[in-house]
């Protein structure tokens, strides 16, 4: 994997959906969805509990909550924070994405943005939605079965990979309109509303 | 809409029905009440004792699974769902697993049960996956925001964004197009759109 290739090597017992990661770094966090014991606050265990909740888009309210108060999208929440108190300089994400609500995904890819480009961490999230990752990843690693099958740059197209927005493209291209890609809703609406426009002028 | 049953407070319908929660929601009470009400739940959890049926495995094209070893989570919600496809229950209710599927096998498993006559019910944050069912109900804590047929909530853009969904692509596409007049009505899947489009 690309992004890790200056990385000590070794492995991460994996929880993740369809990779083992292998690193010998003990610089790594990984964060899934794990069930701590006891309250938050003792799960955490830092004068910087709070701030890291915060971080994470939590309120004070949940140092006192255990498992059972919590949903799985907060445990996993919960767990990003634990990281960020350890500090390390590889984050992976397990399927973080699952379990967020739109407006939530953009929060995160704010604070993953700003953990990478302020405080030089490297950001691994692995999931199977390419919505999630298409505005903020550097590099984009493509693993099925259990084997990297390629590696892209951020603008790059990615085959097999098909999100609704280039469904719909591939779609009008099989009926033969001439369409760019696109990753943007608004941008495809005014290439759709241009080229409506061409065929109105042709046919006047 | 008549009354299937009723989940911690919630009156599900007799109609495939998709319930989009906040993520604050823990939807273990539910879950739990299903069990009761004799209902086939499909989550994320570990698999207990399996007799896979290889006529199934080979119908979703998953036969590759039968003897893997070292499973994936995706793999174990995968054999989760076939091996739950021959259960008498008449209602199946997914836990936020349809998300973690790709669409094909997803679909091909939705479709498989509607074509038995059964009920579904699929708990989800993933506003795309409305398009899958009939009706929609939006919760959040527990607490019924709206409910009805999807291409009625589905309108509620300012509601939805309130709660941190944005509208499904192809709707929110659809809206656009509606707006510059190049449509007259909303869509739901691409095909319709497009064939509106260029007849």
């Amino acid at each position: 994997m690309t992004i890790l290739e200056n990385k000590n090597m070794g492995v991460i017992y994996g929880l993740l959906g369809n990779l083992t990661l292998t690193t010998n770094s003990n610089d790594i966090s990984l964060v899934s969805y794990y069930k701590f014991k006891d309250t938050v606050e003792s799960y955490l265990e830092s004068d910087k509990a709070l701030k890291s909740l915060k971080m994470v888009f939590l309120d004070a309210t949940y140092l006192s909550k255990t498992i059972k108060d919590l949903s799985e999208s907060e445990i996993k929440k919960i767990n990003l924070a634990k990281a960020l108190i350890a500090n390390k300089e590889i984050i992976v994400l397990d399927f973080f994405d699952k379990g967020l609500t739109n407006k939530e995904q953009k929060d995160y890819q704010r604070l993953f943005k700003k953990l990478a480009e302020n405080y030089h961490k490297t950001i691994v999230i692995y999931t199977n939605d390419v919505t999630f990752f298409w505005n903020i990843a550097t590099e984009i690693i493509y693993v099925d079965n259990q084997k990297v099958i390629n590696t892209y740059s951020k603008n790059e197209d990615i085959p097999n990979i098909n999100p609704p927005i280039k469904e719909l493209i591939n779609l009008m291209r099989s009926k033969n309109l001439k369409i760019d890609n696109y990753k943007d809703t608004k941008d495809l609406l005014k290439a759709i509303y241009r080229l409506k426009e061409n065929e109105n002028e042709i046919s006047n | 809409m008549p009354k299937l049953l009723t989940i911690n407070q919630k009156e599900i319908p007799t109609i495939n029905t998709t319930i989009l929660y906040t993520s604050n929601f823990n939807y273990i009470k539910d879950a739990q009440e299903y069990i009761v009400n004799d209902c086939t739940v499909i989550t994320k959890d570990t698999l207990k004792d399996l007799t896979l049926s290889p006529t199934l495995f080979k119908k979703f094209n998953c036969e590759y699974l039968i003897n893997k070893e070292d499973l994936t989570l995706i793999d174990k919600i995968k054999i989760n769902i076939l091996n739950s496809l021959e259960s008498s229950n008449k209602i199946y209710v997914f836990f936020n697993v349809l998300t973690y599927l790709d669409y094909e096998f997803k679909t091909n498993i939705i479709n498989y049960l509607k074509e038995n006559n059964k009920q579904i019910i699929n708990y989800t944050t993933d506003i795309e996956e409305t398009l899958l069912l009939e009706y929609l109900m939006v919760i959040q804590n527990n607490n019924i925001i709206m409910e009805g047929l999807k291409e009625d909530i589905l309108k509620e853009e300012k509601i939805l964004q309130k709660l941190g969904f944005n509208l499904p692509f192809i709707v929110e596409l659809s809206l656009g197009l509606k707006y510059y007049n190049l449509v007259d009505n909303l869509y739901f899947n691409n095909e319709s759109l497009v064939n509106s489009l260029w007849k």
